[in-house]
């Protein structure tokens, strides 16, 4: 369960980037964000992530054992050491350019629990022979198992993909965050990588951006949509063409079209 | 006027070819200039010029016997190898880690990165033959104090290299583990290093390589190794065996190189 409050964010310029962002994600979602570049969407994901200061808000987060994480807190300060054990419970699935190209495919997943192990170990001996096979494990779900000691610079961008989503399984995290991770793939492969991830939301929810509503309406179980800064609809994923032009053609400025978009979320 | 359009004065040929025509005389004119106010007389080399064929004559020809009959040579030889392999191994060792501490990805504080930058500008702008010269008096004379020199000379020459490439880092995979909750060093470790790794394995190779020619010349000035066995024939006038080190020497660097250039290809192939 991952519980967002009152997120906002506001330049030193006065401009607004996130304005007052509240919702849940609850156990089995698949949460789509959607909205138009610029809408705050990755401010969002990054927001949550720890990895962007705020002005104001909270993210709390917890899964089965109750234990709660936050990143933010409500009074605005999370000490190091509580954000790393917070972030060690983000699967992040970046886009692909994150891994690092020159370490092997194995090793790019297994540095996932990175924040799990101590760093004397991290330094001196590196990875169990354990921890080896549970990323092969993790591979082998994204049908990469082949390719485990393959120069990661190597593979194609949906193979990149793959493996970041194995990355963020091998990290056992209680909750996923996708920042646009299709964005980069031709259609065939975009649609390989929601096949892999509509599973993985049933065991630890995930809250994802994305460019592509048909594929969204396919596979996410939730679309909550952004425009400039503020949540616009929060609803069901079955979007009309007219709600996703409000959605991307920035008619949503005017305050009625919201007004429509909300009743439509609610019914 | 002609009808034809004005070509633009900067592009105009005749005044290019003008602007070039002055710039030849202004160069010859200050070489000249230096020329007179350095006393270089170039009449003087043609007219003395039979000095320097005495002395190749008397270099003609090269005592070899001396590879054989003198095995102190081929521990000299050995010792200038050992001096440029432990200068460049631990110098390298040395650059990498205040690399770390110069570039501002990585350091901890700016205070200890402007410190650590100045460290590697005055210790870059040193010579090796000063840096040995205070060393002579400090450590002996000897293969010890040119290593140490050689040492200094790497961490100097490489070190702000090193920071450069680490600035040069993509710094995405290393925010992808700081989201998984790895710490700053682990962050180095694993999506730094790995990424700096190619162009610092070049630049050590190519520092052996500059660090080998340099030992030899420390060695002249009491460095130990073969340089100073060269410096020994020349200063009790013994041409034929000053020919027969110098070309050991010659043979030293281009096997040298050529063995370094063999590991470099094959480190290089194992990562593809």
């Amino acid at each position: 369960m991952l519980e967002v409050k009152g997120l906002s964010k506001r330049l030193p310029t006065g401009k607004t980037i996130l304005n007052d962002i509240s919702f849940r994600v609850d156990k089995g979602e698949f949460v789509a964000l959607l909205g138009a570049s610029g809408a705050g969407k990755s401010m969002t994901m990054r927001a949550i992530a720890g990895l962007t200061s705020v002005t104001a808000g909270e993210v709390v987060f917890s899964g089965e054992s109750g234990k709660c994480y936050t990143t933010i807190t409500a009074s605005g300060k999370t000490s190091g050491k509580d954000l790393r054990r917070a972030r060690r419970n983000i699967g992040v699935i970046f886009q692909g350019s994150n891994l690092v190209k020159r370490l092997p495919v194995l090793d790019n997943v297994m540095i996932g629990r990175l924040g799990r192990i101590h760093p004397l170990r991290s330094w001196l001996y590196g990875f169990t022979d354990q921890e080896a096979s549970e990323a092969m494990a993790a591979l082998e779900r994204v049908g990469m198992a082949g390719f485990a000691s393959r120069r990661t610079g190597s593979l194609s961008g949906g193979e990149v993909q793959r493996v970041a989503i194995a990355r963020a399984i091998f990290q056992r995290p209680l909750l996923y965050l996708a920042d646009e991770p299709v964005s980069s793939l031709d259609p065939k492969n975009a649609e390989a990588i929601m096949q892999l991830m509509q599973p993985l939301a049933r065991e630890h929810p995930i809250l994802g951006a994305f460019h592509q509503p048909g594929m969204v309406m396919h596979y996410c179980t939730r679309v909550i949509a952004l425009h400039k800064g503020s949540i616009i609809y929060n609803g069901a994923p079955n979007l009309s063409a007219k709600q996703l032009d409000e959605i991307y053609c920035g008619q949503a400025d005017r305050p009625e079209a919201t007004q429509e978009l909300t009743a439509a979320a609610e019914s | 006027m002609s009808a034809s359009l004005a070509v633009p004065s900067n592009v105009l040929p005749s005044v290019r070819f003008r602007r070039r025509m002055a710039l030849l005389v202004v160069c010859c004119a200050s070489v000249a200039a230096f020329l007179i106010y350095l006393k270089v007389d170039p009449i003087e080399f043609f007219r003395d010029f039979h000095f320097v064929s005495d002395l190749i004559k008397q270099m003609m020809p090269p005592d070899l016997r001396l590879l054989w009959v003198k095995h102190g040579l081929w521990t000299s030889l050995l010792q200038t190898v050992a001096m440029a392999f432990f200068g460049t191994l631990i110098g390298s060792i040395i650059a990498v880690i205040l690399a770390l501490f110069a570039a501002g990805n990585t350091s901890p504080s700016w205070a200890l990165r402007l410190g650590v930058r100045t460290l590697l500008a005055v210790e870059r702008s040193t010579p090796n033959i000063v840096v040995l010269l205070v060393l002579l008096i400090a450590v002996g004379i000897g293969p010890f104090a040119a290593t140490l020199s050689l040492c200094i000379g790497t961490v100097g020459m490489f070190g702000k290299l090193f920071a450069d490439a680490i600035e040069q880092v993509d710094p995405l995979p290393g925010e992808a583990l700081i989201a998984a909750g790895a710490s700053r060093l682990q962050v180095i470790r694993y999506a730094t290093l790995p990424q700096v790794a190619p162009s610092v394995v070049a630049n050590v190779f190519y520092a052996f390589d500059v660090n080998l020619r340099l030992a030899v010349a420390l060695g002249i000035f009491g460095g130990g190794g073969i340089g100073f066995e060269l410096h020994l024939a020349q200063s009790v006038l013994r041409y034929k065996d000053m020919l027969a080190c110098v070309i050991l020497i010659l043979v030293l660097i281009n096997v040298m190189e050529r063995i370094a250039d063999a590991l470099r290809r094959r480190l290089f192939l194992q990562e593809v």
